[in-house]
């Protein structure tokens, strides 16, 4: 009983120590910004979306300086480019996925969505990112990012108590423990090993070869990987799919339709929101 | 004073009141305030009750398509996604290009607006640099958050967008991906008339 305690209060330091930033106040920082005044002069009602402005926050994880974001509009900017040696494997696997989407995927995910109210499905969609925390600890350690780290830790410890085994997120309420998000994938193109080629892979999507490498590393880091038997970690995987797909429902189809190429559009899009994490 | 000189003057203070109210709009403003002001004002047309039932599509479309209109800069979009291959087209192809995009890429951002039409917008910051600027937006969602940035470029009428930059993703930058396969393996026509099929039937 005496060492439940010393465990207990240990623990509650600890976590107490997390939710307190250095200098700032223990109280979730809301934006608390005016509300812009409305150029029609129209009143707005409590259901309406409220637009604010927030004043540059100073935010805890500053990124990479973005001065190159102003250059000349005219001139050629630098592209992405991506290797695609495997071209017909991977248009093959892409409409490969996008079957599996509209007949398989898209169908289970809207009965589910029919039967758990949305709270429920992000409580879930919470569960799984909570407990995948090693993968983005991983990657916060293996770039030497130690502030990142340190506020992965503390957001894991933070939502598993008071979050409830992670389905609550009361820690998106504070800036400081929600770092942008790592994985091993980005720490392997932070140490400058290049994408090599495009690949697509059946159900699992578009990946390049080093994050294929960066996906193998996560399959070690997630704990639902190592449930017994084989087949109950497979379902567990499975549901946090569905569950997942069930809150996103729509964006695929949009993609679909904004692109002239989706093939081409997906490509280029995944190596791009791939290289803004990694120089992040 | 003689008629003529207060028939001038009051002239003058009608001429100057008049040209105060026929500024543009976003005249003056920053680079933030342009893209606050259209979007709320999309957002506005989007849950206007009076615009809600099917016989006021027509006149809700036609208000949406003219804040688009004064929001981005098409020929500057459409030039700056065919990029280099800009020059394999010829005038009357570059013409119809960027009418044709534009209505395709309006259609797409309005689309998505409306799809995000009840989740909270979140303006957060703008960098600026003489005649550049990036404004940092947030779109807040029940389980996720998704940064929109808009690329401005300061016209004469004001600040246009001339990119958007979704979670990370230039859309300028992958629709150029996009062509350049066309251009290479099917070329302009080929382009115009996937164009003319997305765009065709919807938009103005």
């Amino acid at each position: 009983m005496r060492y439940f305690l010393l465990v207990f209060a240990v623990l509650a330091a600890f976590l107490l120590g997390c939710a307190h930033e250095q200098g700032a106040p223990l109280s979730p920082v809301v934006p608390d910004a005016a509300v812009t005044g409305n150029a029609q002069g129209k009143d707005r009602s409590e259901s309406l979306p409220v637009l604010e402005r927030e004043l540059d926050a100073g935010l805890p994880f500053d990124g990479v300086e973005e001065s190159d974001e102003l250059d000349d509009p005219d001139a050629q900017e630098e592209e992405v480019r991506i290797s695609d040696p495997l071209v017909y494997w991977n248009k093959a696997m892409f409409h490969f996925n996008d079957k599996v989407y509209f007949w398989l995927l898209k169908p289970v995910a809207t009965g589910y969505k029919a039967i758990l109210p949305e709270p429920v499905r992000i409580g879930v969609k919470n569960f799984f990112h909570n407990i995948t925390f090693p993968i983005r600890f991983a990657g916060c350690v293996l770039q030497a990012k130690g502030r990142e780290a340190t506020a992965e830790a503390c957001r894991f410890m933070f939502n598993s108590f008071f979050g409830v085994a992670g389905f609550g997120n009361p820690a998106k309420n504070y800036p400081h423990l929600n770092p942008p998000e790592e994985d091993p994938g980005q720490a392997f193109g932070r140490w400058g090993i290049g994408n090599g080629f495009y690949i697509v892979w059946p159900v699992l999507g578009p990946s390049t070869l080093r994050d294929s490498a960066g996906l193998a590393a996560n399959h070690f880091l997630n704990p639902v990987s190592y449930v017994e038997p084989a087949r109950d970690s497979f379902a567990i995987t499975g549901a946090r799919v569905v569950n997942n797909s069930s809150l996103t429902l729509g964006d695929y189809e949009a993609f679909k339709k904004a692109a002239i190429d989706p093939y081409a559009s997906m490509r280029n899009g995944y190596v791009q929101e791939r290289k803004k994490k990694v120089e992040r | 004073m003689t008629k003529r000189v207060m028939g001038l003057r009051i002239f003058l203070v009608a001429f100057s009141f008049l040209s105060f109210v026929s500024l543009p709009p976003a005249f003056g403003s920053t680079a933030l305030e342009a893209v606050e002001t259209n979007v709320s004002a999309v957002l506005d047309v989007l849950r206007d009750p009076a615009l809600k039932d099917d016989s006021a599509k027509e006149a809700k479309e036609k208000k949406l398509w003219s804040i688009a209109d004064t929001m981005f800069d098409y020929p500057g979009l459409s030039k700056r996604t065919l990029g280099k291959n800009w020059e394999t087209l010829n005038s009357k192809q570059q013409e119809e290009f960027t009418d044709l995009f534009s209505t395709h890429l309006g259609n797409v951002y309005l689309d998505r607006i409306l799809a995000y039409s009840s989740e909270k917008v979140v303006f957060d910051k703008e960098k600026t640099k003489e005649d550049r600027a990036l404004v940092n937006t947030r779109v807040l969602g029940p389980s996720k958050e998704i940064p929109v940035d808009y690329r401005m470029v300061l016209k004469d009428a004001g600040w246009k967008v001339y990119d958007v930059v979704i979670e990370g993703v230039s859309l300028v930058e992958n629709y150029r991906s996009q062509f350049k396969e066309i251009l290479k393996d099917k070329g302009p026509e080929y382009l115009l008339e996937t164009l003319r099929e997305k765009a065709g039937d919807k938009g103005r």
